[in-house]
């Protein structure tokens, strides 16, 4: 730190644009009063352990990453907001046109393609939800495609997703799970491989990204971050591209009951891999 | 959510397949909180409209399966979308759109028409500089990149009639290779073939620099004066098809013109200039006025059908561009009396840099004079002699009379007429 007051938040960098985004919420930070730069990482590990050591003191995380963190804090970390986009989030399962199911038990002794195994809404949480409503994916499945295109970015780049309808769409997988949002993405852009495809199925909600800092983080300081976050307006012509490439209208309040689920989700892989 | 909510059947309709253009048509119309209950006879369909809602800024509730309720001849499901509070374009409450351009009587739609009865309004005196590429009549949204107009006056740029010139520009285009007789162009012997290479490549250099000099000012002028821009394209078109004919006519002589060291001199010094008017006023009114005596003096004497074509074609674009720049000048000169000194200045200048030039090229001299006499006959040279010395004259009494009309008074007109270069542009 350069300053008494300087925070730093780190990010993962999933694409070139995210230079862009961190630039322009810096300039947005220092015109607020709260000076803020940021670091980059290529992967979520290595964002877990710099805010864990205090090398920058928040972290802008997927929910796959703020679970490992407090997880491994054994306590809870300060939620200092999250994307209008974040919450309320679902996961989804798309199938070829009329080939759609009422039950996920009929997806038993069917082919399922995942996203990158790190990422909490195009395999973790798909596979923990599935196995709530009746079907053990990985036992009942007869196959379970996992394509790990961005191991360490948690599914941020979308590029396992794309893998995913891809299989489905070529027939190489009877059925594919991705988020909702980024389902949208697809069909808005006119992908190819979303056009003969349908959606049979949507989770359960939960939150996904969210701002986390260390509890030991001054508590007026992470206050008035907060505040300068929320206050960020779309409506301001000189925030609104770098607010759209971060794909949020508005920031919310974190909610931690958004990730419940993804907290079991992980301890039973943990199970499993015991 | 509210009781009440619009409905709208999205029959068979599903994202990526225009559902969304008829969701987007629905919340325009909306107010933030308010609800559109979307039907769609796909549970597939309405498993993506939540989604979707969420990353357009709005909230779309859990799909409520129908049954057959409501007279369908199958299962329906409804999404209630709530419109989020967000506006999608960046732009303010827009202007009441004040009635539809005036056609003239043939069905013709003219910008000057526009401008003059609403919607367009007239073009502003000034201009924000940092403004984008906004067409007439345009909302405008923030958050573009600033740019930099360096023309953003109206004054720097203007003629009444420009909007006019600019309509005529577009009717009169003409082509370079099927509008000139060529093959009236390939007879020609010795001494005319020697002396309409050199002519016409004197005149296809003369055009390369009216090319640039109004293709420099082209980026620099604010978009909210697209009368002018569509001047100065037209004007750069027009330009480029001069380089064309006139070296097609060069090359079809079958001898090698000469592209004269003076005459680049000369045109040098034209593309240095940096202001418009200036140039307008050296370019247009100086230049291509000079030039439309030449160029009546081409058509004149020309050896064949084909010369005569190409000069006549570019006369009357020249035409055009002289007239512009007579209109432009006498506006500066009636806006800002002032400016009359700062443009005798710029002539000044320029005929500072071009002391080494003591008048027209011999080679073109020459070249002039055997086009006029048809042959190295004597008598025939002597009448060709006494046209060009006519040319000469006619030229200095018409620049003069140009300067007047721009504006000019008599003793300003006649001492811009002496600077002017001897080179003709």
């Amino acid at each position: 730190m350069t300053g008494d007051e300087l925070l730093t938040v780190g990010a993962v960098a999933y694409h070139p644009r995210v230079v862009t985004i961190w630039e322009r919420f810096r300039a947005y930070f220092a015109d607020a009063g709260v000076p803020t730069d940021y670091v980059l990482y290529s992967n979520y590990e290595r964002l877990v352990d710099a805010v864990h050591s205090g090398e920058v003191e928040i972290a802008w995380s997927t929910n796959t990453a703020f679970v490992a963190l407090e997880r491994r804090l054994g306590r809870e970390a300060r939620m200092l907001g999250m994307r209008d986009v974040d919450a309320d989030f679902a996961s989804v399962i798309a199938v070829r046109r009329g080939e759609g199911f009422a039950d996920v038990r009929e997806l038993a002794g069917r082919r399922l393609a995942l996203g990158s195994r790190d990422s909490g809404h195009a395999a973790i949480l798909p596979l923990h939800y599935l196995r709530r409503q009746g079907l053990d994916a990985a036992r009942e499945c007869s196959e379970l495609l996992r394509f790990d295109a961005d191991l360490g970015k948690h599914g941020d780049t979308g590029d396992s997703e794309l893998r995913v309808v891809q299989a489905v769409a070529e027939g190489a997988a009877d059925a594919g799970a991705l988020g909702d949002a980024t389902w949208a993405a697809f069909r808005a852009a006119g992908v190819p491989a979303t056009a003969e495809l349908e959606l049979a199925w949507r989770s359960p909600t939960y939150c996904h990204c969210t701002f986390t800092a260390l509890p030991s983080l001054d508590g007026a300081l992470a206050e008035r971050w907060r505040q300068a976050l929320l206050a960020m307006e779309r409506e301001n012509p000189t925030l609104r591209e770098a607010m759209d490439l971060e794909g949020v209208r508005r920031w919310v309040p974190g909610e931690r009951g958004g990730y419940a689920d993804l907290f079991a989700a992980v301890a039973e892989l943990e199970g499993v891999a015991a | 959510m509210t009781a009440r909510a619009r409905r709208l059947d999205a029959e068979r309709l599903e994202l990526g397949g225009g559902l969304e253009v008829l969701l987007q048509a629905a919340l325009a119309g909306m107010r933030p909180g308010e609800e559109v209950e979307v039907v769609t006879p796909s549970r597939a369909v309405a498993l993506e409209l939540q989604g979707w809602s969420r990353v357009e800024g709005h909230a779309a509730a859990e799909p409520v399966a129908l049954g057959r309720e409501g007279g369908g001849v199958g299962p329906r499901w409804t999404v209630r979308v709530r419109r989020g509070p967000g506006r999608r374009i960046l732009v303010g409450e827009p202007p009441a759109f004040d009635g539809v351009p005036p056609l003239r009587g043939d069905g013709e739609l003219h910008t000057a028409d526009w401008r003059a009865t609403g919607p367009a309004p007239p073009p502003p005196a000034r201009a924000d500089p940092r403004a984008g590429l906004v067409p007439l009549g345009a909302l405008p949204e923030a958050g573009g990149p600033p740019f930099a107009w360096r023309l953003h006056e109206r004054d720097q740029v203007w003629a009444d009639d420009v909007g006019e010139l600019a309509e005529q520009a577009s009717a009169q285009q003409w082509d370079a290779s099927r509008d000139v007789p060529w093959a009236a162009a390939q007879t020609l012997a010795e001494p005319l073939r020697r002396a309409v290479a050199d002519v016409m490549t004197f005149i296809a250099q003369n055009e390369y620099a009216a090319l640039y000099v109004p293709a420099a000012f082209l980026p620099q002028v604010h978009p909210a004066y697209p009368e002018a821009l569509m001047w100065l394209a037209g004007h750069v078109h027009d330009e480029a098809r001069h380089v064309e004919v006139f070296t097609k006519r060069a090359l079809l002589a079958g001898a090698r013109g000469h592209a004269l060291a003076a005459t680049q001199l000369s045109l040098r010094t034209l593309l240095d200039e940096r202001d418009f008017t200036n140039a307008a006023l050296l370019l247009n009114v100086l230049g291509e006025g000079t030039f439309l005596d030449l160029l009546r003096f081409v058509e004149r004497h020309a050896p064949d059908p084909a010369t005569a074509a190409a000069a006549r074609l570019a006369h009357r674009d020249e035409r055009r561009h002289v007239h512009f720049g007579v209109s432009h000048v006498r506006r500066t000169l009636a806006e800002d009396p002032d400016r009359r000194a700062q443009l005798v200045g710029a002539a000044e200048e320029r005929a500072a840099k071009l002391t080494e030039l003591s008048g027209l090229s011999p080679l073109l001299t020459e070249g002039l004079t055997i086009m006029a006499a048809g042959s190295l006959r004597p008598a025939a040279l002597s009448e060709g002699a006494r046209a060009v010395r006519a040319l000469l004259a006619t030229m200095e009494r018409n620049r003069i009379r140009r300067l007047r009309a721009a504006g000019f008074d008599r003793a300003a007109a006649r001492r811009l007429s002496e600077l002017h270069t001897p080179n003709l542009m």
